[in-house]
């Protein structure tokens, strides 16, 4: 099973100091969310683990591998990135994102078909990106990021821009994704972030002040101290069920029917 | 494939318009007569003297039509152009030179290799110049290109001056210069023939890389492209395409702005079918507004150059306009 290690990061951006002695551990089978008030490093942080920045100090490895000396095509390979926006030059059809994702990968038999069907792409495969809306967007970028089975993924802010039930059914997506690699995602909701994921990493200026199940930090004042604000925790009555709506039956649902049936 | 079959017969179309256009215009009877071999003077003359100018057109069409695909993929915008980004001012300083100095060399290597070191440094002039003065957009990249181009034009004026004497024309370089197919002999065709070829396979090779440029640096990156050693190479292959088509036909503008557009048009904006595409609607081109230079303003020969910009001008601002409303 592969594990993503960051050793000691050091990342200094034009003279200042963004990420200083970040070391974490990674692995298959929890969504990790990584928060933090603004400019506290967690989109560099992102970069250096995905590979697209080199640190100044320190080590990222997957699987054993180091992620900074390994050659472009491989990282491609290993590595899905999500950035938090995304506007192509060129207006390329759902089709061709699709394409230059499944590009990457070694296999010779892409899974376009199964990722637009799982995506809920089909009836758009033809569309250009300029008359898609931010959810088909979101969806086709996602698609074409994992169509290449990337060991790792790494999201910056999925949907940041999308409406609340497309963000939750991407969030949905990504810890059905947890379960069979690793994926850490970046989230300015920390209310999303506390349901949603199973462990959070909790960043201050260029460090972790927390790192702990997403349960156990929801209750650790380091976390309001980070934020430097008092959050007041409301208990659910777990009889009103979730306030957002986590089982809507979107794609990611569908999806997850599949890998059930599949799985039996 | 109807797509190839009507690209095919607009090239033949432009071909034939190249033939039969000139300052005494022929009848299709007497185009077919030459074409299968008819002995008479004006027969010899449109084998000999016609057809490969026509044919040279085409070939340096296709030509920009390349360069100008591969710089617009390079940098991700759809101004860019060989002429604009002063790939092609710069070729023209290096021709220059071949032309007005004696360097010892056979005068087609001499005029291919300056060309080339000219072009290739003048796109990188462009491209550090774009990136200090804060990225690759059209405004900075546009900028930075008229600014590079305006160098070089003096600096190709300053060497007319003061390497011309008796024993070389200006005529010869300023004409040149404004671009114009040189008549070439069937030898310097076949060369030049070749070297076409090899430049459309070399530049093939980029299409992968081209797309996914499209996606922007940090995701071409995380698609695994090395963005950095992607784009030397795309630059090199594009001053390479350039280079040659400056070479042979001087300095003719906006060819390679127009053709890509056409190409996205009709075959979308993936690099593996734009790139030939590209070629061919630039070899058309060319080929048409050659035919219009040769017959415009008889017995006079209107420098290819002006014509295209004439036509392409408009075009550019047309371009610009749709972009900056966006």
């Amino acid at each position: 099973m592969s594990v993503l290690m960051a050793d000691d990061l050091q990342f200094r951006h034009e003279s200042r100091l963004i990420l200083d002695g970040v070391c974490c551990r990674c692995r298959v089978g929890e969504l990790v969310g990584l928060i933090g008030p603004n400019g506290a490093g967690k989109s560099s942080l992102l970069r250096v683990l995905a590979g697209l920045r080199r640190p100044d100090r320190g080590r990222v490895s997957l699987a054993g591998a180091d992620l900074a000396t390994m050659p472009a095509a491989q990282r491609g390979r290993l590595v899905g990135y999500l950035p938090q926006h995304f506007e192509p030059a060129w207006d390329y059809t759902v089709r061709d994102m699709l394409a230059l994702g499944a590009s990457r990968a070694s296999a010779s038999t892409p899974r376009l078909g199964t990722m637009a069907r799982d995506f809920d792409l089909e009836p758009l495969l033809e569309r250009p990106w300029s008359r898609l809306s931010g959810g088909e967007r979101a969806r086709a970028l996602t698609a074409a990021v994992l169509v290449a089975d990337p060991q790792l993924l790494l999201a910056d802010e999925p949907g940041a821009s999308l409406d609340v039930q497309y963000r939750s059914a991407l969030l949905e997506r990504l810890s059905l994704e947890a379960q069979r690699r690793i994926v850490i995602v970046v989230l300015h909701d920390i209310e999303l972030a506390v349901r949603c994921c199973a462990r959070l990493i909790v960043m201050n200026a260029g460090r972790i002040a927390l790192d702990a199940d997403a349960a156990v930090a929801a209750r650790d004042p380091r976390l309001d101290a980070a934020f430097n604000i008092r959050f007041q925790r409301v208990p659910i009555d777990p009889s009103l069920g979730p306030l957002l709506p986590m089982a809507s039956p979107g794609p990611a649902t569908a999806a997850r029917k599949r890998a059930r049936q599949s799985d039996a | 494939m109807t797509r190839h079959l009507a690209l095919s017969c607009g090239l033949l179309a432009a071909g034939l318009f190249g033939l039969v256009a000139g300052h005494d215009w022929l009848s299709p009877a007497s185009l077919w007569a030459a074409l299968s071999g008819d002995p008479s003077l004006q027969g010899g003359l449109i084998l000999h003297w016609r057809l490969p100018r026509v044919l040279a057109a085409g070939l340096v069409g296709a030509l920009l039509g390349t360069g100008g695909a591969i710089f617009q993929g390079v940098f991700r915008n759809p101004l860019a152009e060989p002429y604009l980004l002063g790939t092609a001012g710069g070729g023209a300083v290096g021709a220059t030179i071949a032309l007005l100095l004696p360097l010892g060399m056979p005068p087609v290597l001499a005029l291919a290799g300056l060309s080339f070191v000219g072009a290739w440094g003048a796109t990188w002039a462009v491209l550090l110049v774009a990136r200090l003065a804060g990225g690759l957009d059209t405004g900075a990249l546009l900028l930075a290109g008229v600014s590079v181009a305006a160098i070089l034009q003096a600096i190709r004026s300053g060497l007319m001056l003061a390497l011309s004497d008796e024993s070389v024309s200006l005529q010869v370089v300023l004409s040149w210069t404004l671009g114009g197919i040189q008549t070439p002999a069937w030898d310097g065709l076949a060369l030049l023939a070749a070297l076409t070829t090899l430049c459309l396979l070399l530049a093939q090779r980029l299409h992968r890389g081209l797309d996914l440029l499209g996606l922007g640096d940090e995701q071409a990156s995380a698609f695994g492209l090395d963005t950095a050693r992607f784009t030397r190479l795309a630059v090199l292959t594009g001053a390479l395409v350039v280079a040659i088509a400056v070479a042979w036909g001087g300095l003719v503008a906006f060819v390679g702005l127009v053709a890509p557009h056409l190409a996205r048009w009709t075959v979308g904006v993936r690099h593996g079918a734009l790139l030939p595409v590209s070629a061919g609607y630039g070899a058309m081109l060319t080929m048409l507004c050659d035919g219009v230079a040769r017959a415009a303003l008889p017995p006079a020969e209107i420098p290819l150059g002006l014509v295209t910009a004439l036509v392409g001008g408009p075009f550019f601002l047309f371009v610009l306009a749709r972009r900056v409303r966006r």
